[in-house]
């Protein structure tokens, strides 16, 4: 029906030249250009410097966004595209921002006393050896949290798998905040002033770090989409809509699930890690179960099932937001809850759901006038 | 023949009693008498906190399919109403007139039989409706609600003269244009929930006059809160500070079953078409009341008082003597227990009886029984399920409230007291199997005691709780994994 002609439109695509894909796609473009000129637009419009002052101030809300961006589209990748219904995606989250956390305070410290990687010509490359290291850490860390996740979700569905996941990120939010621990997280308080090397310091060298920010969101986008149009993406969208069905056609749920685990953990993970370097912290929060609903308010807001409406629910909750913090003061939240609630219960496939179901009737209608007449 | 059944019937239970009575023996014999007894009190305690959370999760589970994450937000609603109420109900007297104004016209047949021009009868639900939130808006407008909520939170710290922080309203002279403005709120929402001019619905002249009679006593509930809001605060605060707890108590499970009934027609009832965002809305509303919470009373941990009734000084030597002393400590066999988690305990196996008499011997506990195992066949049968839903919800809601004040004179009373409670509860669910009480209970016995001993080892090998806690959603992957439908619970 309707899908099989988007996606032969989509394999078709990939064959055209670079420069037509560039003009069937001219919004995004568009939209990265502004984004990537935001810094100096903003400075120039309200007359500041681009490295201090306000703008310093909105470059740092841009940075939350794009982070909570991927953070969102990830769990949408779950909840959106395979239809699992996981309440434990802090886990993931706060993992990564705990294992970079860590990382960076207590392990790169005594590395880089005692050892000194240098290239053939001299130069010292430590730092980001190290920091390259971190990441494939995180990678690491969240996989085996994903592949947990996963070895639960072949064996129990629906709201039963809804439970035992927040059970489980609850568990890893108990250990965050272990006074046992306290040594290494710092139990309740979190860790805080983590030693972010200077090239990436957010304090130091915030407008390096938007593009950093922003680049990450980029590459994190294209790869999900990669994702969801390729046949592996498919096979999840078929599982939300009938597993049985794509048991009998050969594939074997579990595995793809286990993948759409995998890799929603990973890019979770990562824009945990980067979250924890953009505060120089890690805290409980990260992990706790606010933050699970925070990506799911995102997500709805957005509209579910899209990757473009998960970085518009981000956007909304952290700009938007912050208008509302003004307006309503610290219980902001609030706000966001009750709108949340009525999407739910009024507009279930958020906002760009529901604008695209809305533009394709409009396109039946014309077509339908035009066709006629 | 017939013992076999028996033993293979109850194998889980037999196991578990089995399981139970060999750890006892090795935990006697390895930790000494005061330990051991101290621990299981301490578990029994935890187990019968588990059970007023856990019971409510899985009767609306297994009934209406929905699972409940609001769960712990009701707990913690529970311990904040009740706080309120014992220390000082300014607040909660001070809102009832609106709340009951807004109620009162919801007898929806009183406007089944409005005539409505034809040309306006598609938008005229969701106008009706638009008017009544603005009219709400309206009437609330400049309540000082956050004044009002304040009186407890001052009270608390000058707890010698409760009265002395009774602050006075606004004036009636204002005050009744709210109620009033509420009342006509509560009208257009009616009108708009009750399909006007909808001439395919036949009304009974008997419906219409039951709603009459309904609206007329909820309109006089309303006039004589509105009279007393000031007067009523006062003279509970005078009342004996035992009464006041059990009126809490009651206050507080009733309060927040009307919460509960609210929830389940507004928010729950338009999604049973779509389950999965029925579960996203409880999980959002958890998010909201939370907010709600941290609004009215400050993200704070506070600290209800004990009742006198638990707070003589001394220790009583054993339970009957306690009742002449009405100390604050028992010894039970060589161990000084608090007498109020004593009481936590009673009230948890008092609260099983009475749900075992309600499900076992009246009519809506044999819908209920037969709703978990077949709905399509109630619902054939001319049950009015909807409602039975609505009632179930709130029971449960009630429930969880209930344990919240239980739970309010020895945890701190703070916004995310229901979390770790809703975890728990989860797993005591699985555990017993998803829609049994029975199989809830004995899941809230098994996890209260293995908190309890868990605790005990941890802080024998020097760790903190928070491991134990952390362990026990181990138990509950393990029992998840090997039989996914629970101890109790049916095979699908």
């Amino acid at each position: 029906m309707a899908t099989t002609k988007t996606e032969t439109q989509n394999l078709s695509l990939k064959r055209e030249s670079p420069l037509n894909r560039l003009r069937k796609e001219w919004a995004g473009v568009l939209i990265l250009l502004l984004l990537a000129a935001f810094p100096f637009l903003f400075a120039w419009f309200s007359g500041t410097s681009v490295t201090d002052g306000p703008s310093r101030f909105w470059q740092g809300l841009m940075i939350t966004f794009f982070i909570m961006a991927v953070y969102a589209m990830s769990y949408d990748l779950l909840i959106g595209y395979t239809g699992i219904l996981s309440f434990g995606h802090a886990a993931f989250f706060g993992g990564g921002a705990y294992t970079m956390a860590l990382w960076l305070t207590h392990a790169v410290p005594v590395i880089s006393s005692r050892y000194r990687i240098t290239l053939p010509g001299g130069a010292n490359i430590t730092e980001v050896v190290l920091f390259v290291a971190g990441i494939l850490l995180v990678v690491l860390v969240v996989t085996l949290l994903g592949l947990l996740f996963s070895a639960a979700s072949a064996r129990v569905r629906g709201v039963y798998f809804a439970m035992i996941s927040l059970a489980m990120a609850e568990a890893l939010h108990i250990l965050s905040k272990a006074t046992d621990f306290v040594r290494w997280t710092g139990a309740d308080e979190g860790l805080h002033g983590v030693p972010v090397p200077a090239w990436i310091n957010p304090t130091q060298n915030r407008l390096l770090f938007y593009f950093v920010a922003l680049a990450f969101a980029l590459i994190m986008y294209l790869l999900v989409r990669r994702i969801v149009d390729s046949p592996a993406g498919r096979v999840f969208v078929a599982i939300r809509e009938n597993e049985s069905r794509v048991r009998m056609i050969g594939y074997n749920p579990v595995v793809f699930r286990s993948i759409a685990f995998v890799t929603a953990a990973v890019i979770a993970g990562l824009a945990g890690a980067l979250f924890s370097l953009w505060n120089m912290s890690a805290t409980p929060t990260m992990t706790g179960a606010i933050m699970t609903i925070n990506a799911l308010i995102m997500t709805i807001l957005g509209g579910i099932g899209t990757l473009v409406g998960p970085i518009l629910g981000a956007g909304l909750m952290q700009i938007v937001g912050q208008f509302f913090y003004q307006w309503f003061g610290p219980r902001w939240p609030l706000v966001f809850g009750l709108i949340f609630i009525a999407l739910v219960i009024f507009l279930p496939y958020g906002v760009i759901g529901t604008w695209r179901q809305k533009r394709y009737a409009w396109k039946r209608a014309i077509q339908k006038m035009f066709g006629k007449g | 023949m017939m013992r076999n059944n028996f033993f293979r019937d109850n194998a889980a239970l037999l196991g578990v009693v089995v399981i139970l009575a060999v750890l006892g023996v090795v935990g006697y014999t390895s930790m000494g008498q005061t330990a051991f007894v101290r621990t299981t009190l301490s578990g029994l305690t935890l187990g019968a906190l588990f059970f007023m959370v856990a019971a409510g999760l899985t009767l609306i589970f297994g009934l209406m399919d929905v699972l409940n994450f609001a769960h712990g937000a009701m707990f913690m609603l529970g311990a904040y109403l009740g706080w309120q109420f014992f220390t000082n109900p300014t607040f909660l007297f001070g809102l009832a007139p609106l709340i009951l104004a807004l109620l009162a016209p919801l007898f929806g047949w009183l406007f089944a039989r409005l005539e409505i021009p034809e040309a306006l009868q598609k938008s005229a639900p969701s106008l009706l409706g638009l008017a009544g939130v603005v009219v709400v808006f309206l009437a609330v407008r400049g309540l000082d609600i956050l004044d009002l909520a304040k009186t407890a939170m001052v009270a608390t710290m000058t707890a010698a003269d409760p009265l002395a922080e009774a602050t006075p309203q606004e004036a009636l002279s204002i005050f009744w244009l709210r109620t009033a403005g509420m009342f006509i709120a509560g009208a257009l929402l009616a009108m708009a929930t009750s399909r006007p001019g909808d001439k395919t619905r036949t009304v009974h002249t008997d419906q219409v006059r039951r709603a009459l009679i309904g609206a007329g006593v909820l309109l006089v509930f309303t006039i004589v809160a509105t009279l007393f809001r000031e007067a009523a605060p006062r003279a509970v605060l005078l009342w004996d500070a035992n009464l006041r707890f059990f009126a809490a108590l009651l206050v507080g499970a009733l309060l927040g079953a009307g919460i509960g009934g609210a929830i389940e027609v507004t928010l729950i009832r338009p999604l049973y078409v779509r389950p999965i965002y029925q579960v996203i809305v409880t999980l959002g509303l958890a998010y909201v009341l939370r907010e709600v919470i941290q609004l009215l009373w400050q993200p704070l941990a506070y600290q209800m008082s004990r009742p006198p009734l638990f707070s003589q000084p001394g220790k009583a030597e054993n339970i009957f003597e306690w009742f002449r002393t009405n100390s604050v400590t028992v010894d039970v066999l060589g161990v000084t227990f608090p007498s109020y988690r004593l009481f936590i305990i009673l009230l948890g196996v008092l609260m099983l009886v009475a749900l075992a008499l309600l499900m076992n011997y009246t009519r809506l506990g044999m819908i209920i029984r037969a709703g978990v195992q077949d709905r399509q066949m109630v619902e054939a049968l001319g049950i009015n399920v909807q409602r039975v839903f609505t009632l179930v919800f709130m029971l449960g809601a009630g429930l969880a409230a209930l344990g919240g004040i239980g739970a309010a004179p020895f945890i701190p009373v703070q916004p995310n007291m229901g979390d770790a409670f809703q975890l728990q509860a989860f797993i005591v669910v699985v555990i017993g199997g998803m829609g049994s009480y029975g199989g809830a209970a004995i899941g809230a016995l098994l996890l209260g005691l293995a908190r309890a001993f868990g605790d005990y080892l941890a802080l024998k090998y020097s760790l903190s709780p928070a491991i134990a806690e952390a362990s026990t959603v181990i138990i509950m992957a393990i029992v998840l994994l090997v039989r996914p439908a629970g101890l109790f619970g049916r095979k699908e």
